[in-house]
């Protein structure tokens, strides 16, 4: 499978147009509907491939964009979204240099 | 190459068959709202969904429904916060559950110092006011042009296609009101075969009249001719009488007649 290619479960006949935030794959239990003993497990079980982790992003960032971005009436959530993800994101990023405007030494 | 044809039109031939069979078989799904932008094959204009034909028969309609663009995204509370997040709160610790944890997180980071309290703090603030303020004085207006915009785009994306089948609606209309005129025609020529029946009947009486005065005439002639047949044989006879009697009479006898009518007469003058 090469980059830019569908996955290798999908396939058209049966699944008909491709769905860019769908997991084509057999769909194991759910990550809410586990109990705490068998997390491990679960993430034992995971696809720890770099192609499988970019799409997990990718179905999630579609996932959000079919959501919020997409419909037909959308609202200025995605936008307000972006503005809190990377305002977090470069807080972050900065947080080395922003701790030292500390006011206080011990908390 | 012509085998390939072959095959082709074989395969045009049995895929609105095979469409067919897959609606049957597969039962629409119900539409959930804002869970997934997935809802079962594209509407058509009467609302049903419309079979792909084509579609092979593995094709999975009913796990693998046909996607289709939201028409509202889904549900936020303060503009952005995605509503399932509270949802999953309320299930455990009521409606102030989220209220609380966001206000237990942001004291937790505030004074552990994570969220440092630095010169860029106060740009949060106004970030948010200035988007509080935007929403209540822009909002309503801004998001009612955008409807309008949106639908007139939609309506004109679709008006070449509604115009075709408003023209096509009208033409059926059309051509069931010429139906319900071509109706008429079974009056009219109903009245029309009236018409030449009256006609047919008065040339038949005409005609008749015609052969009864004809046969009377010739009748007439036949009676007339006989009358007069007989008035000329009678006087014919009549004549051939009395000439004869008048030349079989003698002298003698016409002496005898007139010595016995002046001894009548006599007679009878004595009797007055």
């Amino acid at each position: 499978m090469a980059i830019g290619d569908y996955p290798a479960e999908y396939n058209p006949k049966v699944h008909g147009p491709y769905d860019p935030a769908r997991f084509y794959g057999t769909p194991d239990t759910p990550f809410s509907q586990l109990k705490l003993g068998e997390v491990t497990e679960w993430i034992g079980r995971r696809n720890k491939s770099p192609s499988a982790i970019a799409g997990l992003f990718s179905r999630a960032y579609w996932r959000w964009s079919h959501k919020y971005v997409q419909p037909k009436r959308a609202t200025i959530a995605p936008l307000i979204h972006i503005i809190a993800g990377s305002m977090l994101f470069f807080y972050t990023i900065n947080y080395g240099k922003i701790i030292r405007e500390r006011n206080y030494k011990h908390h | 190459m012509l085998s390939r044809l072959a095959l082709r039109s074989e395969l045009f031939r049995v895929a609105p068959f095979c469409a067919s069979v897959r609606f049957t078989q597969t039962k629409p799904a119900v539409t959930t709202s804002n869970e997934s932008i997935i809802v079962p094959g594209f509407p058509k204009p009467n609302g049903q969904t419309q079979p792909n034909p084509f579609d092979g028969p593995e094709r999975d309609l009913v796990n693998f429904p046909r996607m289709v663009r939201l028409e509202e995204p889904a549900k936020t509370r303060y503009l952005f916060v995605p509503e399932e997040w509270f949802e999953i709160f309320y299930k455990k610790t009521g409606v102030t559950g989220p209220y609380v944890f966001a206000a237990g997180i942001t004291t937790y980071v505030l004074s552990k110092e994570i969220w440092v309290v630095d010169h860029e703090f106060p740009y949060v603030l106004a970030t948010i006011g200035m988007f509080y303020l935007g929403w209540k004085k822009f909002g309503k207006s801004v998001a009612e042009y955008l409807d309008k915009e949106i639908d007139s785009y939609e309506a004109d994306c679709n008006s070449s296609r509604a115009s075709e089948v408003d023209y096509l609606k009208e033409i059926i209309e059309k051509q069931k009101k010429e139906i319900w005129r071509t109706e008429a025609q079974k009056h009219i020529m109903q009245a029309k075969r009236e018409n030449i029946s009256i006609q047919l009947e008065t040339i038949y009486r005409e005609r008749a009249l015609q052969v009864y005065n004809q046969v009377k005439r010739r009748l007439d002639y036949q009676l007339e001719l006989a009358n007069l047949t007989r008035t000329v044989q009678q006087r014919h006879m009549v004549n051939w009488i009395i000439e004869n009697v008048m030349k079989s009479l003698t002298s003698d006898q016409e002496k005898q007649s007139f010595k016995k009518c002046m001894v009548d007469l006599q007679a009878l003058a004595a009797k007055a």
